[in-house]
């Protein structure tokens, strides 16, 4: 592992997405640096390429300029060390597959090193609060229990970098709220002796992003491109009663007053 | 639910599927042996289905066992035209030139008509199992291919861009997320491949027949033997729907999680 300071580097990132008829830049000049152990959000109005920022990140696209890196090397090396957990907005859980076995997935593509110690099935199930429910089919739960899975799987390696692509986008908003504090539990409770996990979280709620967050990114509309890099000191561990305090109202005031100047 | 209530349940699911068409057969063929003795029509042009059935009892294990040859063939023709077709289709959905290559050829295939092919069968193969399977292998092959290819295409976007983070091979991909995504594509060409199959067979034993229920069709036919012509084609549909009978149950039990088969459990 190459040494440095940042976890995730991501530096003058562009992106063209070109099918050979039509070409589209998703992204323009990103540049983001990512200590270890920071839960960093980003949010930006709909097609700015925030998905596309977490696919570069995670190795899943090759910029068309700049460099993506993980603890300084290409992702792509993280990813064989299964340094990443990647959630998406659709659960993307294998239908066929119980819950338990669905957790279980990434650990079958296993047969290479095993750097550090996997948390047991057990414990996973237990730590997204899915116990009785290990041998019910995805079609059995709720699309919010559904995502838990999710986040079990990618879990499952006990990563050091998480990356959620609007993991809470498709369920209702009461079960949304319950799941960011649920998020927020678990990533204080699953650090490693690494310390906490890494977290580049998309997202386009302000309030999930200020809530779980200790520096959010505002990307403009498309091409995206960071407009603003806030950090939120507000002390953790966060409660909901925090929502209502003057300075999480300022943090929301000043994050969508951002997102709507851009969408003028 | 107790084991009694789960065999009622089922009973009561069985029964209501099979009673309407039961009850629509049974008045077909109450209709159908009361206009003929109304009517005095010809034993030789449409026989009673009385006659019929009597000429089934007559030698039942003859047409089992013409049966039992056709279905043969048309299961090796269909083993061997499917098991073609998704080696291709795994080429063809993980490769667009293979796709190009091949699937103008296929299309060459769907579209010729197989009683043109079959007396070039029997030239080349002679009279033989050989031609039946190959008639039979043609005629499963193009639906096969293109619902397989289909079917390892169709996966979940993101389960698949999950393996690739975690950095499964491509073969692990296939096994783990294309084969099971295909499955409800395969069962949906299997359920039409194999009467296709058994068409199949039937004519190619009509142009080169030594056995089996085409030969029957074809030899009652020119003996102006009309109820064992009827027998053979009942023997044939029985068959048939016999087969789509087990495929529907392995279906259910395969695909519990499709929603084609959850949409029509509950
Ligand atoms: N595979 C692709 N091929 C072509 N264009 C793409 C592809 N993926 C994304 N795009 C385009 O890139 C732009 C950014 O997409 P992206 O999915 O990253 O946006 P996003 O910020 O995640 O949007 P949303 O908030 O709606 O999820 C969009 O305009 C989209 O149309
Ligand atoms: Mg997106």
């Amino acid at each position: 592992m190459a040494n440095t300071e940042y976890h995730v580097s991501l530096h003058d990132l562009t992106h063209v997405f070109d099918d050979g008829r039509r070409s589209l830049t998703a992204l323009s000049s990103v540049t983001i640096d990512v200590p270890p152990g920071q839960f960093t959000s980003v949010i930006g109005p709909s097609g700015c390429g925030k998905s596309t920022l977490l696919r570069l990140a995670g190795g899943l696209l090759t910029p068309s300029e700049g460099t993506a890196l993980v603890d300084g090397e290409p992702p792509r090396k993280a990813q064989r060390a299964r340094e990443i957990g990647f959630v998406f907005q659709d659960p993307s859980l294998l239908p066929w597959r119980t819950v338990a076995k669905n957790i279980a997935l990434p650990l079958e593509v296993d047969h290479l090193e095993r750097t550090r110690e996997l948390p047991d099935l057990a414990e996973l199930l237990d730590l997204v609060g899915l116990s009785e429910f290990r041998d019910y089919h995805p079609y059995e739960l709720s699309g919010g229990m559904q995502q838990r899975v999710a986040l079990a799987r990618a879990l499952a390696f006990n990563p050091t970098l998480l990356l959620m692509d609007e993991p809470f986008g498709a369920v209702d908003e009461i079960t949304r709220s319950a799941l960011r504090y649920e998020l927020l539990r678990i990533w204080e409770r699953h650090g490693g002796p690494a310390g906490r996990k890494t977290v580049l979280f998309v997202t386009h709620s302000v309030s999930e992003a200020i809530t779980l967050s200790d520096r959010v990114i505002v990307l403009s509309g498309r091409p995206g491109r960071v407009r603003a890099d806030i950090a939120i000191e507000l002390p953790r561990p966060r409660t909901e009663e925090m929502e209502q305090t003057e300075p999480f109202l300022d943090y929301a005031a000043q994050l969508r007053r951002l997102l709507k100047e851009d969408a003028q | 639910m107790s084991i009694q209530e789960f065999t009622q349940r089922s009973l009561r699911s069985i029964l209501a599927y099979v009673a309407p068409p039961a009850v629509l057969l049974i008045g077909i063929v109450a209709f159908w042996e009361f206009y003929v003795d109304w009517r005095d029509i010809s034993i030789i042009v449409v026989p009673p289905p009385s006659a019929v059935v009597e000429r089934f009892f007559e030698n039942p294990d003859f047409f089992w066992k013409e049966g039992g040859y056709t279905l043969y063939e048309a299961t090796l023709g269909l083993m061997f035209g499917s098991s073609v077709a998704i080696a291709l289709a795994v080429l063809m959905a993980h490769s667009k030139l293979a796709e190009r290559t091949f699937l103008p050829l296929a299309i060459v295939i769907k579209v010729t008509p197989l009683v043109a092919i079959a007396p070039v069968l029997v030239i080349i193969f002679g009279f033989g199992t050989t031609p039946k399977i190959i008639v039979a292998a043609l005629l499963s092959f193009f639906p096969t291919l293109i619902n397989a290819m289909t079917g390892f295409r169709d996966v979940n976007e993101g389960a698949h861009s999950f393996l690739r983070s975690v950095h499964a091979s491509p073969w692990q991909v296939f096994w783990k997320l294309r084969v099971p995504s295909a499955m409800p594509y395969l069962f949906a060409a299997l359920k039409v491949t194999y009467p296709l199959a058994l068409i199949g067979a039937v004519v190619a034993e009509w142009f080169t027949g030594d056995r089996g229920l085409g030969l029957v069709i074809f030899s009652a036919n020119a003996n102006l033997d009309t109820p064992t012509l009827f027998v053979a084609i009942g023997v044939l549909a029985i068959t048939g729907v016999t087969i789509n009978i087990v495929l529907s149950v392995i279906e259910r039990r395969v695909l519990f999680w499709h929603e084609s088969v959850r949409s029509t459990t509950t």
